[in-house]
């Protein structure tokens, strides 16, 4: 019996972008971003800035703890990410690319702050002299609820955010990491316990 | 989800968290003129994306299955290290332990790095001059003998760096000199570059 063949077609969405034409064939918002970018179209960047910088400064915010750091983080972040751009591939999730880049960003962020309040602890004067930094949050509850992150080991805290903050399975953190799934697992049970443990504190003084 | 994350307490820390954060307003402004001041990315060839490092996915048994298989290869080269005696017999499975050679300087100021570690499936350099990224400076192996290189070029300055041998285990460089802990469980080796030549 014969039957009809399928009808097999790839629907083609052309437009002209900077350079030449860009091809969106099925691809994701981001993917058509990407492409605009590389054909030329730097504005088309400002999507995909817009699309993930809301999320990207809360997980740097909570990581750092405060403002200004995170906005080193962010800036450096969507920069390197831009000059990389040609080397993200499509089969990835460019948010989880994005991710990548960010939570490596924090780390570089955070150790050049280590080294710099370890020369501030030489220098007693400018210490007494340093403003204070800027709060996080106007709200009591959250300038709290950073100070009870920020007493949290970095990598334990780091783990917690990944998971409890921005939801993310435990694959997807070890493939942003490089941190084995049970490592991740563990880490995250000892921010929960270290927090429990806080309360439980908290409710004997 | 474990006891501890369903207690109330981590609960409340958790949602508070999850709140949206206030930025300068500026911020964003400020990421797209600092974009607009780069040179545009242009796209790799196709043949290029093709020589480009991937990341594969295994299951829980394929991953064994390879562990195994490497464990094996490191056991032989271990042998065959010992065999020959020197310094890599004394320590035949410890790559922390093993010095590597200091870098080298050279006029195009590229650095080469060098570590013994001949039980290791893999080894990457990570440093600030590659935003610690574990994915981007594999070190090749040099024949069998466990020695693994690469080279990078270093600006002037002070780098921090350090080896990740199979993709976890960081590891300082015992020849170099040791930077502080930078907060997140690691301390680093320190390289000094200074107009060019190494220190």
């Amino acid at each position: 019996m014969l039957t009809r063949p399928r009808d097999s077609f790839i629907a083609l969405d052309v437009t002209f972008a900077g350079r030449g034409w860009v091809i969106k064939q099925d691809m994701s918002d981001d993917a058509a971003d990407v492409q605009r970018v590389l054909a030329g179209d730097v504005e088309a960047y400002a999507a995909l800035v817009d699309r993930y910088y809301d999320r990207c400064a809360r997980f740097a915010i909570r990581m750092l703890g405060n403002r200004d750091d995170a906005e080193d983080a962010l800036q450096a972040t969507f920069l390197r990410a831009y000059r990389a751009l040609n080397r993200y591939q499509e089969r990835d999730r460019f948010s989880a690319w994005l991710y990548r880049i960010l939570v490596n960003q924090c780390r570089s962020v955070a150790a050049r702050r280590a080294h710099r309040e370890r020369v501030f602890v030489r220098e007693e004067a400018l210490l007494l002299n340093a403003p204070d930094r800027s709060p996080v949050w106007t709200g009591e509850d959250e300038e709290f609820v950073q100070r009870v992150l920020n007493e949290l080991d970095p990598l334990l805290r780091e783990a917690f955010l990944l998971k409890h903050i921005e939801e993310m399975s435990y694959e997807e953190m070890s493939a942003l990491t490089g941190v084995g799934v049970s490592a991740l697992k563990m880490r995250v049970k000892r921010a929960c316990d270290r927090l429990r443990e806080r309360w439980e504190r908290i409710q004997h003084d | 989800m474990t006891d501890s994350d369903q207690h109330p307490y981590v609960e409340w820390i958790a949602s508070e968290a999850r709140r949206p954060v206030l930025m300068d307003p500026g911020a964003r402004d400020r990421i797209m003129a600092a974009v607009r001041a780069e040179p545009v990315p242009t796209p790799v060839p196709a043949w290029r994306r093709l020589l480009q490092p991937r990341v594969f996915h295994m299951s829980p048994a394929g991953s064994a299955l390879l562990a195994a298989g490497l464990v094996g290869i490191g056991v032989l080269t271990g042998v065959a290290t010992s065999n020959r005696g020197g310094r890599a017999a004394e320590h035949p499975r410890d790559v922390a332990v093993l010095p590597s050679q200091p870098p080298v300087s050279s006029p195009d100021t590229m650095y080469k790095f060098v570590i013994v570690a001949p039980q290791a499936g893999k080894v990457s350099l990570v440093g600030d001059f590659n935003d610690w990224d574990v994915a981007k400076t594999p070190m090749t192996r040099a024949g069998q003998s466990g020695l693994w290189t690469v080279a990078v070029p270093l600006s002037a300055g002070r780098h921090l760096y350090a080896f990740v041998v199979d993709g976890t285990t960081w590891v300082q460089d015992p020849s170099a000199p040791i930077a502080p802990d930078d907060g997140f469980g690691h301390a680093n080796s320190v390289k000094l570059v200074v107009g060019g030549s190494s220190l």
